[in-house]
Parts: structure tokens; sequence; C-alpha cells
């Protein structure tokens, strides 16, 4: 049996995919413990979770909410991901001592996992939950990918081994992704040892006390959401998606999802709720209108579900446009889509005869072939317990081709 | 609705010789922006040497793509749109004008009727 140290950002959605993972894994006997944020942690994987606290930002990722394109994206890496990870180094340090983990698995963007595992000289394993990260966005602009790359630079001298070398954003050992080959394309993936295990489909703790009876089975349902990370930014694409939704209601049920409780009164006939058990209802709905959250977007193709993607920012563009390409949805934007503009793209995804649900069943079947978190199991196992000590990860140079 | 950014002039003046006079291009190119943030229901969009590229329209790398595509056609190999985005910082990147572009276009464009 092995010991595996997750480390994880305080975002939600970076968390999710894993909690799945982690049961497996201890299903199979199996010890898991966490290095993030505790009482998120804890909240997400239950109080019997172990973890290990690591220092982290004051008010976790916030932005404005304009701040979009490539602004956002110089925000998010010199702000947010590398404070963060000098912040968590100490953390995932004493975790490693108090642990002892044979393998450290690292959100792609908790770089202190990586960093400080390769140190460490623990075996370690990225974990990505988005597929807009594996395929090099920043391809077309080699002095912007210079940048990030000076910074991680930096970061390893002060929290890794400075005489490594690698993108810390891709273990060498293995990078699990939560995603599909349907979703990404023809697109190259970062090296042999990248896992597309499709997304991570775990029952999670449902508080919202949803009112399921008020369900319309008469009505086509469509679930708008813009996710766990974008309360600040969406009062007004939520405001015409309400009336978007009016506009359709005798033949559509709209479900809102407003955590920030923005919405005042709405029009009789739409439900809006602060929290939804995202799971259970996309097994009831025929669209879903987000934001391109990976996440979101998998778990709706997962259940066959086509989608309105309006994409706000950082991986989400990349994500709607491979929704697009796919078959399995329509884009709108964020900012500029109209209540007349939305219902009709809703319409679109709605009509069979657009081929978009079928796309969508499409990839699902492939996500489910994909074996989410047993496969991502199966690998992290494959890792931690190699068949000869020959084929242990850090016994050999995994960036050379064999 | 002005009458100057349809398809069809595109078209001809794809088919007009191609000056490297900054008005004519600026015009070109607001033109093709036009066209490109059309479906997004942005079609009123004043376009100047100072609009920014990200704040005041909005664009995202797949609308680049977009440009750089319809640039292709109207200018052919002449300009280099993808050699110009390469050549940018981030900061740069981030404060991108239609100005800086209208002149990227008007020197290559002068660069290629020298030679």
């Amino acid at each position: 049996m092995s010991r595996f140290l997750f480390v994880v950002p305080p975002l939600v959605g970076h968390i999710n995919p894993l909690l799945g993972v982690a049961e497996e894994l201890a299903g199979r006997g199996h010890e898991v413990a966490w290095a993030g944020y505790p009482e998120q942690i804890t909240r997400l994987a239950g109080d019997e979770a172990t973890v290990f606290g690591c220092d982290m930002p004051d008010g976790g990722l916030v932005r404005p909410p304009q701040l979009a394109g490539p602004a956002a994206f110089k925000f998010l890496w010199e702000e947010f991901f590398l404070p963060l990870a000098d912040l968590m180094a100490p953390g995932v340090d004493a975790a490693i001592d108090a642990f002892g983990p044979d393998v450290v698995v690292t959100d792609q963007h908790a770089v202190a996992g990586a960093l400080v595992a390769e140190r460490r000289g623990v075996p370690h394993v990225t974990s990505a939950t988005t597929s807009a990260e594996l395929i090099d966005p920043l391809a077309g602009m080699p002095k912007v990918g210079a940048w990030l790359q000076g910074l991680l630079t930096g970061l390893r001298g002060r929290i890794g081994d400075p005489s490594a070398t690698g993108d810390p954003r891709f273990s060498p050992h293995a990078v699990i992704a939560f995603t599909g080959r349907d979703l990404l394309g023809g697109t190259e993936l970062p090296h042999e040892r990248t896992y597309l295990v499709g997304p991570a489909i775990a029952p999670r703790v449902d508080r919202s006390d949803f009112p399921w009876s008020a369900l319309d089975p008469d009505r086509k349902r469509v679930l708008v959401s813009l996710g766990t990370a974008n309360l600040d930014a969406g009062t007004r694409f939520l405001t015409e998606a309400v009336t978007a939704l009016d506009g359709l209601g005798d033949r559509v049920q709209g479900i809102v999802v407003d955590p920030g409780g923005t919405l005042g009164e709405v029009p009789p006939g739409i439900l809006v709720r602060p929290y939804v058990p995202q799971l259970e209802l996309l097994t009831k709905v025929d669209a879903v209108v987000c934001h391109g959250g990976h996440n979101t977007v998998c778990e709706s193709l997962w259940h066959g579900v086509p989608l309105v993607i309006a994409p706000i920012r950082d991986d989400q563009p990349i994500v709607a446009g491979q929704v697009v390409d796919a078959g399995a949805g329509v884009r709108v934007r964020f900012t500029r889509v109209d209540a007349a503009r939305l219902g009709a793209a809703i319409e679109t995804v709605l009509d069979p005869s657009g081929g978009h649900r079928a796309a969508a069943e499409s990839i699902g079947r492939s996500f489910r072939a994909a074996g989410g978190v047993v496969t991502a199991a199966d690998r992290l196992v494959d890792i931690a317990e190699p068949a000869s000590p020959a084929a242990r990860p850090t016994d050999r140079q995994c960036e050379e081709p064999t | 609705m002005g009458t100057e950014t349809t398809g069809s002039t595109v078209d001809e003046l794809e088919r007009a010789p191609l000056a490297a006079d900054p008005d004519v291009v600026l015009a070109d190119l607001a033109g093709m922006l036009r066209e490109l943030l059309e479906e997004y229901g942005l079609d009123d969009a004043e376009i100047t040497r100072a609009t920014t590229f990200h704040d005041d329209l909005e664009l995202e790398s797949v609308d680049l793509v977009s440009l750089s595509g319809t640039m292709r056609e109207h200018y052919g190999d002449r300009v280099n749109f993808a050699a110009f985005i390469a050549d940018l910082e981030l900061d740069e990147i981030i404060a991108l004008t239609v100005g800086q572009l209208v002149d990227h276009v008007v020197a290559s464009l002068r660069a290629t009727e020298r030679g």
C-alpha cells in the first residue's frame, strides 16, 4: 500500500476532480493526505480527510471583473500562482516530512507541489484540471512563454532544486489530465506519459436542498451556471439569461445558479438557486449555459448535454473553442451577448437537427470509456508501486525518448 | 449601419491595388475587425488608431487567429501577422492598439514595394 500527498491550490475547480481519485485510492487501501487550504479541503473532502495546512494568499483569487485576456493571464501568474507557490512551499515541505508520501500528486497550478517534491526527490505527478493547458496556448507568443518560464525559473531557485530543469507544470513522471481526446481534437500532448482519463465524476455532498419537484417534465430544462469563481463578473450575463429564458418560457424551464444573490425578482417559471447539486441536475437537463469552466463543461458532456458557452477568461476561451470544434455547443460573447442572441443560442443547441446533442453524447461515451477516477488511480498506483525497481520513474531520465 | 463594411466591399478591396497608405490600411483593418465583431453584436464599434485590441474590442486569441486569416486573404504574404504577434512582449500584447498593427502593415507593404 502506498501514500499519496495531493497538493492543491485554493480553487474548488482544481480540487473537485481529485476528490474522487482520493476516494478511489482510499477504497483500494492506500493512504491519501492533502496539502492546501484546510477549511476548504475539509468542506469538500469531508472531516475525516487528512489535511496539512499551507499558507494561502489573503482572500483567495480576486480579480476585477473586467480583467480578461492577456492581462488576466499576467495577473494570474504574477499576482496569484507565483505568490501562492512561495506561500505554500513550507507547508508542502512539512507535509512531506510528516506524511512521507511515495508520490506527490500536484495540481498543475499549485507549482509548489512539483518544485518541492522535485527538490525532496519524491516522484510527483501533475494533475491537469483543464484541457487548455495541455495545448500550449503560448506557442505563437514566444516572448510570453519566455516570460512565464523566467518566473518559474526564479521560483524554482527560491523553493525548488535550482539545478533541475523542465517545466514544473508538466511532470516528466506523469501528467494525469481530467479531459478527453474527443475534446482536445488532434492536439499533440506534452509527452508520452500524459494520460487523458476523462472527467472525474464522483458524487459530491449535496447541501443544496434542491426542489426537485419544481422541475417541469413538460418543458426542456436549461441550466445556467457561471461556476464557482466568477461571482463578481456575472450579474449582467445572468440578467440577460433570465430574460432569454423568460422569452422561451413556454417550452423551456430555466434553472439559474446565482451564488452571489445578484438577481432580484425573476419571472415565474424560472428557478433561481444559490447552489445546485450539479451532477444530479445534469441527468435532468437538456442544455447548459456556462462560462466554459473545464469541470462544468466536462460534466455536461459526460452526461451528453450540449452547451452554450460564454467564456470569461483564462482557459475558458480555449475550452469553448474545443467544444465548438467538437460540435457539442455554441459560443457567445460573455460581455456582449444580449437576451435575444442568448435565446437563439439556447434554441440552437436544443434543436436536435443541429447535432449538438448527438456530438455531446458521443463525447460523453468517450469520457466514460476513459475511466475517470479509476484510470487515474491505476496510473498513480503504477508510479507508486512499479513492477520492478528499474521501472521506478525517479531512476531514469524521463525526458529522454525511449 | 454604415455601408463600408460589407463582405463584398472587402472583396473589391482585395482586387484593388494595395496602397501602403496608413489611412487606407486603417480603413481596411477596421472593416476586417467590424466583420469579425459583428457576430458578437459589436458591429457599431468606433475603431481608430488608439483602439486597443483587448480593453476596447475584447478580442480573444481565437479572434486574433481569425484576423490573421482575414489579413492573409487580403494582403497575402506581404504582411505576416503571426510574426508581428510573436515579436511582442506580454505587456505589449496587453496594450496592443489598432494603430500599431496599421504601422506594421504599412511598413510591411512598403518593404515589399521597395523589394
